[in-house]
């Protein structure tokens, strides 16, 4: 299932506390997908330590768009749009 | 298009003690300005080749603007480039402890004229600057991909170069260690590179990412942030030689006083963008720094009125000309658009390490992690804000009622440093007591 963000309004770190307070709502199958006008660049490596993957791409309402799973969810995986 | 799967490293960013003392000594030579101003009164004000005046100028340039743009530029190259300073905490050690000397040395020596003091101070500046230019130096160079922000900072770091060597020159001619012919058109030209090359570039550069990041506005221009600190940089070397042919009789000083309208035209440039792009800002409330990089904006438009006014015959001769410019570029633009940053730079660095530690340590749920307002809260944020306003506008009338105004003027500064000082304090209070309680949750574990 797609848990919708839109955090390109926020000023920083919102955008981080806001993706991090809604990667913990996650369940299995769920991925997050978040909206932004930045790379929140600063964000991967605590993505990486929570054991986050994440695929980052230009486009979208606001420039950037950000998929965000647990890794090793193969359905969430499978289910971001290519 | 997929653009990234990978970030910075944690190990890339340095300590937080690196440009916190840094941050933490800029408020402490600006109340050594403000007792300067308090003790001399007038005298600091009256032309600016007094001793108190000279004093005074390298505290405010090499005490609070330095220390606040090395520390920053320590911890800005991993974060914003990816590119992390070499030997981070020797070198950040080594350069704070020996400006730190160096300028408090400089200082002495001005108000007391020993020589050997002047011997310290060039010693001391000279091995601190040298320390850090070839550490931020190695950091640039390393980056293989520089955008407009990184091209800003190499421009700013050679302007740097060119005005510490310009600034040793002078000090060995002061200090009677060399003879100097052209003391007015080197030191002119020093403080040249040093606010239209070092200070002004640098703040360039940065603008082109935190405006954008911090303010919500749209991005600079693509075909303004390219070639203008390219533009600026190159009329400032061109400026140098005519200046020095002026210092030989062999141009009338109106040559290089127009040419330098030049890099000026950049900054106006810069200055009405970026009030254009705060103008069209997401996010519509109030903001400190906002208010600080304001004020900043408008003194650039202010300084190039003031310099135009100075073609006026007669106008230039006047001592409290060059004060006042030298007040407004100092305390106007460059000390408005670095302490207001600070208010951005200090709660996001304290809340990014406190957060990548609590993630780090899974506690989530158990340590709160403060936001950024309750790190530095607005309400203090603001009340530094005004006390700053308040220097700037007491400055500027003690030029024209030096007594008492230069004392109130010192009283005002005082009180703006102080709440800076405490200000930071707060913050850095607040980021040790988070990071104890998380301490203490690893400890439980």
């Amino acid at each position: 299932m797609e848990h919708k963000l839109d955090v390109s309004g926020l000023e920083p770190p919102e955008p981080m506390e806001r993706i991090l307070q809604a990667i913990e709502t996650l369940n299995a199958g769920d991925y997050l997908y978040v909206t932004h006008r930045r790379e929140p660049r600063m964000i991967y490596p605590m993505l990486e330590n929570m054991g986050i993957a994440w695929i980052t791409r230009t486009g979208g309402p606001e420039g950037y768009e950000i998929f965000l799973w647990h890794k090793g969810d193969d359905i969430a995986s499978s289910e971001i749009p290519a | 298009m997929t653009v990234s799967r990978s970030g910075l490293s944690l190990e890339q960013a340095p300590p937080i003690s690196v440009p916190f003392r840094f941050f933490l000594t800029a408020p402490i030579f600006g109340l050594l300005a403000a007792l300067l101003l308090l003790i001399y009164g007038p005298e600091a004000l009256t032309n600016r080749w007094a001793p108190a005046t000279l004093a005074l100028t390298h505290l405010i340039t090499l005490g609070f603007l330095g220390m606040i743009m090395c520390g920053a530029m320590m911890q800005m190259l991993p974060v914003l480039a990816g590119s992390p300073v070499p030997k981070v905490k020797p070198v950040a050690t080594a350069v704070h402890i020996l400006l730190t000397i160096g300028i408090l040395a400089l200082a002495s020596g001005f108000l007391s004229g020993t020589t050997g003091l002047f011997h310290l101070a060039l010693t001391a500046l000279g091995l601190g600057f040298l320390i850090f230019i070839i550490a931020i130096s190695i950091a640039l160079m390393r980056i293989r991909t520089p955008n407009d922000t990184i091209h800003g900072m190499r421009l700013a770091i050679t302007s740097l170069a060119t005005t510490v060597i310009l600034g040793l020159t002078i000090g060995a001619g002061f200090s009677g260690m060399t003879s100097l012919s052209q003391l007015i058109p080197l030191t002119d030209i020093h403080l040249g590179w040093g606010i239209l090359g070092w200070i002004g570039l640098l703040v360039i550069g940065v603008a082109y990412q935190v405006v954008p990041m911090f303010q919500l506005t749209p991005e600079y221009p693509k075909k303004l942030t390219t070639p203008l600190s390219w533009a600026i940089f190159a009329t400032l070397i061109i400026w140098a030689p005519l200046y020095l042919a002026w210092g030989n009789g062999h141009l009338p000083k109106l040559v290089p006083d127009i040419w330098i309208l030049l890099p000026t035209a950049g900054y106006i440039l810069f200055a009405g963008t970026t009030l254009r792009l705060q103008q069209k800002r997401r996010r519509r409330v109030s903001d400190i720094t906002l208010l600080f990089w304001r004020t900043g904006m408008i003194f650039i438009a202010a300084c190039l009125l003031l310099w135009l006014i100075s073609f006026i015959p007669a106008t230039k001769s006047q001592p409290a000309f060059s004060l006042l410019l030298g007040i407004w570029l100092l305390f106007g633009i460059a000390a408005s658009v670095v302490n207001g940053m600070l208010y951005k730079i200090i709660p996001f660095l304290a809340w990014f390490h406190l957060q990548n530690r609590q993630v780090a340590l899974m506690s989530m749920g158990k340590v709160k992690v403060p936001n950024m307002k309750e790190l530095m809260p607005d309400k203090l944020a603001k009340r530094q804000l005004y006390a700053h306003l308040a220097t700037l506008l007491l400055l500027t009338l003690a030029l024209i009622w030096p007594n008492p105004l230069a004392y109130v003027a010192g009283l005002s500064l005082g009180i703006s440093c102080t709440l800076l000082l405490l200000n930071i304090l707060q913050a850095t209070r607040r980021f040790q007591q988070v990071n104890q309680e998380l301490s203490d949750f690893e400890a439980s574990r």
